[in-house]
């Protein structure tokens, strides 16, 4: 009885340092072994269904052009001439640009904007405190697009229709980026400013060198998510980027798509517009998992 | 005598005693105006950026969809009528059909897709961040790739139609056909290049389970399935509950994969809230009105996330 529950599946889950019975493959052991290699059998269909088209956009973007082969048959050779074409042809690298700006520098001034905020808000009194922390968190259940027309007319009379400042202006307002970090500055301990006060450190200097290094980690999450939206963002820039000055490779590639361009082409601009997300998760895997799994931060 | 800031800091953290002793009131009222004031400077980039992009659109929002507002900026007050309009126009109603329809598939089809892959990959054993790295990598596109991705393997000459002619069933018009197929194709996009998100939250919350209760349930002689259905699934209760939410203003959002897709149609089929707005918006330039549409979109998210808060507050409170 006793060695039936000690056996490692616990719901599945074999427990950590579980001891193998005396024989070593009691009945349940296969039978938790024939579930294991089911199981990796079942994800390895799912994962061929979310990265099976992925890697078409990658064969069909390095096919040669005249022939792409896809479906019915692999390409006989790999080009990067596709690739070369569109760095080469039409307005493709501008688009790239305008929309590594429209990151980059939403990323940086959302994030020191945020936290001077955040810190204002969780550690000084001043009036009217409580209204705007409650007026920011309401704004977070307004979706951006019933601002749309609102935030369009006021950027058209600044004058910012078709410009970069006026794609990137409007979206540095960023509700969840101000109330995580406040979350995390709220929860420092108090004799941590109280030493800096004593030191003499001033406003600036304690909010320079002593509250950006600890919110390091919540900073770099925050910066992967706005990146990622920002990147990937289409109804704003499609409505205030009209020409190719401001436009985004979002909007480029749902144009390029609609018109008459190669599949080619259109495959290989997708390509290169995934790969900095893919570095990106190359690089950040753990961070954005356990992001998404402790706070719920939505991309 | 004088040990530094960074020193003091590293002891404070570990031996709260060996930190200094808040300063005592000396100047207090000074201190508390030195504080304010430093408090609405840090706040003051914050405070503009918000009170300009934020607000005031929110606001603006409100007030345009009472008017008939023209490009060069003139606008006549008209009080509820875009309102009235909008409850008699044929579009909308058609609009909020399709909303509705779009997310009555999309919904259950995202939740039933990642729990499933939440579950598989809590299963496993080994390989379970390869895995998991595959499943999520949808995630990092755009809406706007899905859809040129999809676009492509949707066509008449793409691979999907490509295998199911080489069955004698094909083609099918997946973007271009009824109603539901388009829907339905239209959500395999966004759950291809959502689910990834809602599975991590839910693989979370099966992780949280403690191990006793599916190890009773076992002895009790459940098996997997039984398992599942009456042990694991009521205790995911609440995380369901949050992504069944969440992807629910998910879906009402919809507009980026129709863009890129089916531009609304084949004859309105695909075309829903947000589109409609765009386009009253931005073809018709009618900003009153599709001011109003915004407005609608608002009170059906916030009737939402009303919802959500009531059940997390009722949940806290017990």
């Amino acid at each position: 009885m006793t060695a039936t529950v000690s056996t490692p599946a616990v719901g599945g889950r074999p427990a950590k340092g579980a001891v193998p019975g005396p024989a070593g493959r009691s009945p349940r052991r296969n039978t938790e072994k024939r579930r294991q290699r089911t199981l990796t059998w079942v994800l390895a269909v799912i994962s061929l269904f979310t990265v099976a088209p992925l890697i078409a956009v990658a064969v069909l973007a390095l096919s040669p052009e005249d022939a792409p082969t896809l479906p019915y048959a692999l390409p006989s050779s790999l080009t990067l001439d596709n690739i070369v074409r569109i760095f080469n042809v039409g307005e493709f690298p501008l688009w790239l640009w305008n929309s590594f700006l429209y990151s980059a520098v939403s990323v940086v001034v959302v994030l020191l904007t945020a936290s001077m905020a955040a810190y204002a808000l969780a550690r000084k009194r001043f009036p009217g405190r409580n209204a705007l922390l409650w007026a920011i968190i309401a704004t977070m259940m307004v979706p951006v697009q019933a601002t749309l027309i609102p935030t369009f007319i006021l950027i058209s009379k600044m004058g910012g229709v078709n410009t970069l400042w006026g794609l990137i202006l409007p979206t540095l307002a960023n509700a969840q980026a101000i109330f995580l970090i406040r979350q995390f500055v709220r929860d420092m301990p108090e004799e941590l400013f109280d030493a800096a006060r004593i030191d003499g450190a001033g406003e600036w200097r304690t909010f320079w060198q002593i509250v950006l290094p600890l919110i390091r980690p919540v900073l770099a999450t925050l910066a992967i998510f706005v990146f990622l939206w920002h990147w990937n963002d289409l109804l704003w820039p499609l409505v205030v980027g009209q020409s190719d000055a401001a436009r985004t490779l979002t909007v480029g590639l749902a144009t390029l798509n609609t018109e008459t361009a190669s599949t080619s082409n259109v495959m290989a601009a997708t390509l290169v517009s995934f790969i900095p997300c893919l570095v990106i998760f190359a690089l950040l895997q753990k961070h954005i998992v356990a992001s998404i799994t402790h706070s719920g931060v939505k991309g | 005598m004088s040990v530094n800031t960074r020193t003091r800091i590293k002891l404070a953290g570990r031996h709260p005693e060996l930190a200094a002793p808040p300063l005592k009131p000396f100047g207090a009222k000074k201190a508390r105006n030195r504080e304010a004031l430093a408090g609405i400077l840090f706040v003051l980039p914050t405070l503009v950026i918000f009170g300009l992009f934020k607000f005031l659109p929110i606001f603006g929002a409100g007030a345009m969809s009472l008017t008939e507002y023209s490009l060069n900026g003139d606008f006549e007050f008209l009080g509820a009528e875009n309102y009235t309009r909008l409850a008699a126009d044929p579009n909308f109603w058609q609009s909020l059909r399709v909303t509705f329809l779009y997310v009555a598939i999309f919904v259950p089809f995202i939740i039933a897709v990642s729990l499933a892959g939440a579950v598989l990959l809590d299963k496993l054993v080994r390989f379970t961040g390869t895995f998991r790295a595959l499943l999520f990598i949808p995630y990092l596109s755009s809406f706007v790739m899905a859809g040129i991705i999809w676009t492509w393997i949707f066509s008449t000459d793409g691979p999907l139609n490509a295998a199911l002619v080489g069955l004698g069933m094909g083609p099918v018009p997946f973007t271009s056909g009824p109603q539901l197929l388009v829907l339905l194709s239209l959500a395999v996009v966004s759950v291809w290049k959502g689910f990834g998100y809602s599975m991590l939250i839910f693989l979370a919350g099966l992780k949280a389970q403690p191990a006793e209760v599916h190890e009773a349930a076992r002895i009790d002689g459940a098996g997997a399935w039984k398992s599942f259905w009456y042990v694991t699934l009521p205790l995911l209760k609440p995380v369901v509950f949050f992504v069944l939410v969440i992807e629910t203003i998910v879906g009402f959002q919809v507009f980026d994969t129709i863009y890129v897709m089916t531009g609304g149609g084949p004859a309105r089929a695909s075309h829903s809230l947000i589109y409609f707005l765009f386009d009253e918006g931005f073809k018709f330039f009618d900003f009153g009105y599709a001011s109003a549409i915004g407005v609608v979109l608002f009170v059906i998210v916030l009737i939402l996330s009303l919802i959500q808060q009531r059940f997390f507050e009722g949940k806290d409170s017990k």
